[in-house]
């Protein structure tokens, strides 16, 4: 069972002061803790103001710096970025961080980004939704544009790449048109992990077709269970292995008792569990101090091996297709 | 000690400056996919008292030539908002100013990139503003030709002000031209209050922006008298905004190469300038020039009559103007011009570096400088060992760092 934490900077109890040696703190006791990667957003899915000090990209870039292998997963918009700066940023994240950083792309849109985002009078659903299928499309044939040997090196010689090895993308679409390549280069898990939520039931067949990881949100029982083995058929159907998509369940650790554990873990209803915190001390000690010790109990939460987030995930090479 | 002290500057660029850096046997040829080596580079600069990193950007490859650009190291690295981000986690004290677009960025988006960045950073964090010449950028957004020079500009103003209003903490609400913005920026100010901002476009039009936004501009100068009147110009533009001499820093670029003695100094750069393959330097002139056919001319011939571009118009000038002066045929121009990319290059001792920054600074052409190694790690060791210590000993240069953020370190003004 794989593990996660999601950590919502933006919901640090109303208190403006935290700092980046806290949360720093916190995350290097949930990568010794064992967890497998950690998801971080910095906005409230309602709309209502952040007080946190750091936007989430930039916070990653930092924590994986001071971290050694847990994963880190970072949420952002794609309405407050253009496609080739959004696949750049993960891209240059990832090598940062040797192989450890995702993108946590939600198709569920902030009700505050479009009046701050020179788009006053909105963006219908619809839109936004063809648009986010179309930027993660971008993003993910950006992340490919090098080939693993592209790189030569070759000093003596004069030839630092081999140009047949890297690839303009000439992406014309409805809502963007992007040329390519990044210039970064190819990652070292083969591409950033791409991690889905808020999804609506017409947005599962896109996401079971090219998400690594998706986030559904109910909690493990009959019904999650019947959400994970429709994903995974859909990812068949659309001509992926079972190994290149790994459904997580939500679920919020104040809710958790001994006996729900129980319950949850007997659902066996998905591939495993994102644990929601807020970003304060005592929900994090909570966390790694009685529910993890729990799960080991159980046997459910071995720690996982992997230099990068791929691998620890055992998601198959290239995850999408 | 003098009262008044220069800036200094890190110019980061992955192997080096000079074209062929990563060509240099002691290069560290994989610095492009190496954090390890930019924490190197920075603790570097650290270590002497730096005021601050530098990273130029483009949203896009360098060279419009695939086979060109597979011969230079500059198509790939990192991209400069998370290497600065990851760089604060591992510095204390120097700033760390990064380069991004108005011309692809929303400035609701970036305002709050920086701002989480001079968090991280506790106040060490300033934004270089570009408005993307690039023809290769502007097909990676959707843009099918450059936009004409004033409308980039007309766009750049409206950033500006929108993003210090954001970051100010000024009223909320804007409805511009090109932007809208409807809400206060939800990430609070760092101990230096806003990002410090930086400029290095030297057309007429950039430098009105400059005098009007800038705390630091960065420029480009071959000789005495040219940084003099850029310098003169830009300081005199200042008081129709309401603005003091003092309150923008001038810092040109320099690329020395030090060594013991001055034949050794010059040894070094002439084994980095035969390094240079022919048909890469001239390509490197032609996309500063926004010109994409110059290889069609002879290249031991002088440089031919050129339209004035839409592209860098002040570099350029300034490219056109050394030629003619130095009379020197397209070869030997590709070649000087791709050693420093048109900036000041100063081959010779400790010494004789010592003195020709220090008559800049002195006669009022530099409040500092940007400096530019050919190649890292090597040149910038050399800087930091036998530079930096000789402009401590003639009271030019800090020895420790006075301040605690950016601004401190500057003597720049809080933002109101």
């Amino acid at each position: 069972m794989h593990l996660a934490v999601s950590l919502n900077i933006a919901v640090a109890t109303g208190q403006t002061g935290l700092t980046f040696a806290e949360i720093a703190g916190f995350v290097r006791k949930i990568e010794a803790a064992g967890v497998d990667m950690v998801i971080i957003s910095d906005s409230w899915p309602s709309g209502e103001p952040s007080t946190s000090p750091f936007e989430a990209t930039t916070l990653i870039a930092a924590l994986a710096t001071v971290t050694e292998n847990i994963g880190l997963v970072a949420s952002a918009s794609t309405l407050a970025h253009q496609p080739y700066n959004l696949a750049r940023r993960f891209a240059s994240l990832d090598i940062i961080s040797h192989g450890r950083v995702g993108w946590n792309a939600t198709l569920r849109q902030n009700p505050l980004e479009a009046a701050n985002f020179s788009r006053p009078a909105g963006i219908p659903n619809n839109d936004f939704r063809r648009r986010a299928e179309e930027f993660i499309g971008i993003v993910q044939g950006l992340w490919g544009g090098w080939d693993a040997d592209a790189l030569l090196f070759d000093q003596a010689g004069g030839r630092f790449h081999d140009p047949r090895k890297m690839h303009f993308l000439d992406h014309k679409g409805e809502f963007f048109s992007v040329r390519g390549p990044l210039n970064i280069a190819r990652s070292p898990q083969d591409t950033p992990l791409l991690a889905m939520s808020g999804l609506a039931r017409t947005d599962l067949d896109f996401a079971a077709s090219v998400a690594d990881v998706i986030a559904i949100e109910e909690p493990p029982s009959e019904g999650a269970r019947a959400t994970c083995d429709d994903l995974k058929k859909r990812a068949l159907a659309a001509g992926r292995t079972l190994d290149a998509l790994k459904v997580l369940t939500t679920v919020f650790a104040p809710d958790l008792t001994a006996a729900r554990l129980e319950v949850w873990l007997g659902a066996e209803s998905s591939d495993g569990l994102i644990f929601a915190l807020p970003a304060d001390r005592s929900a994090i000690d909570g966390f790694t101090d009685r529910i993890l010790p729990e799960l080991r109990r159980r046997d459910r939460a071995r720690p996982a091996h992997g230099a990068t987030l791929r691998s620890r995930l055992a998601l198959g090479a290239g995850g999408a297709k | 000690m003098s009262a008044r002290q220069m800036k200094l500057g890190l110019f980061l660029w992955a192997t080096g400056h000079h074209i062929a850096a990563w060509r240099h046997p002691d290069a560290h040829v994989k610095a492009g996919i190496d954090i390890d080596h930019y924490v190197q580079l920075v603790r570097t600069a650290e270590a002497a008292k730096f005021d601050m990193v530098f990273c130029e950007d483009a949203a896009g490859l360098r060279e419009a030539d695939v086979n060109i650009a597979s011969q230079t190291s500059r198509s790939i690295g990192f991209e400069p908002i998370s290497l600065l981000s990851a760089l604060a986690a591992q510095t204390e004290r120097i700033g760390l100013v990064s380069t991004a677009s108005t011309s692809y960025n929303e400035p609701y988006g970036l305002a709050r990139m920086f701002a989480s960045l001079d968090n991280l950073s506790g106040g060490r964090a300033g934004w270089n503003l570009v408005t993307s010449a690039s023809p290769i950028e502007a097909a990676n957004f959707g843009a099918t030709g450059l936009r004409p020079h004033a409308d980039r500009y007309a766009r750049a103003r409206e950033f500006a002000t929108v993003i210090t209003g954001l970051w100010n903490r000024r009223a909320a609400g804007h409805d511009g031209e090109s932007f809208s913005v409807r809400d206060p920026l939800d990430i609070p100010p760092s101990p230096q209050g806003a990002p410090v901002m930086v400029q290095a476009g030297a057309s007429d039009d950039g430098k009105d922006l400059a005098a009007r936004t800038a705390d630091v501009v960065f420029s480009a100068a071959q000789t005495f008298e040219e940084a003099k009147a850029f310098y003169d110009d830009l300081k005199g533009r200042l008081a129709a905004y309401g603005r003091q001499p003092d309150d923008v820093k001038i810092m040109p670029g320099v690329a020395p190469i030090v060594a013991a003695t001055k034949a050794e100094a010059q040894a070094k750069y002439d084994a980095l300038q035969e390094l240079i393959p022919d048909d890469v330097g001239v390509a490197l002139l032609s996309s500063y020039l926004s010109i994409s056919d110059l290889g069609r001319y002879p290249i031991d011939g002088p440089l031919p009559e050129l339209p004035e571009s839409e592209g860098m118009r002040s570099r350029q000038a300034l490219v056109i103007e050394q030629a003619r002066r130095d009379g020197l045929s397209i070869r030997e121009l590709a070649r000087y011009f791709a050693g420093a990319r048109g900036h000041w290059r100063i081959v010779g001792t400790a010494g004789e570096i010592a003195d020709e920054l220090q008559a800049r600074f002195e006669g009022g052409a530099a409040d500092g400088f940007n400096v530019m190694p050919s190649w890292f790690p090597g040149e910038l060791d050399a800087f930091a060992t036998l530079v930096v210590p000789e402009l401590q000993r003639r009271g030019l240069f800090r020895k420790d760092y006075e301040g605690r953020t950016l601004r401190e370190h500057l003597g720049l003004k809080r933002p109101v």
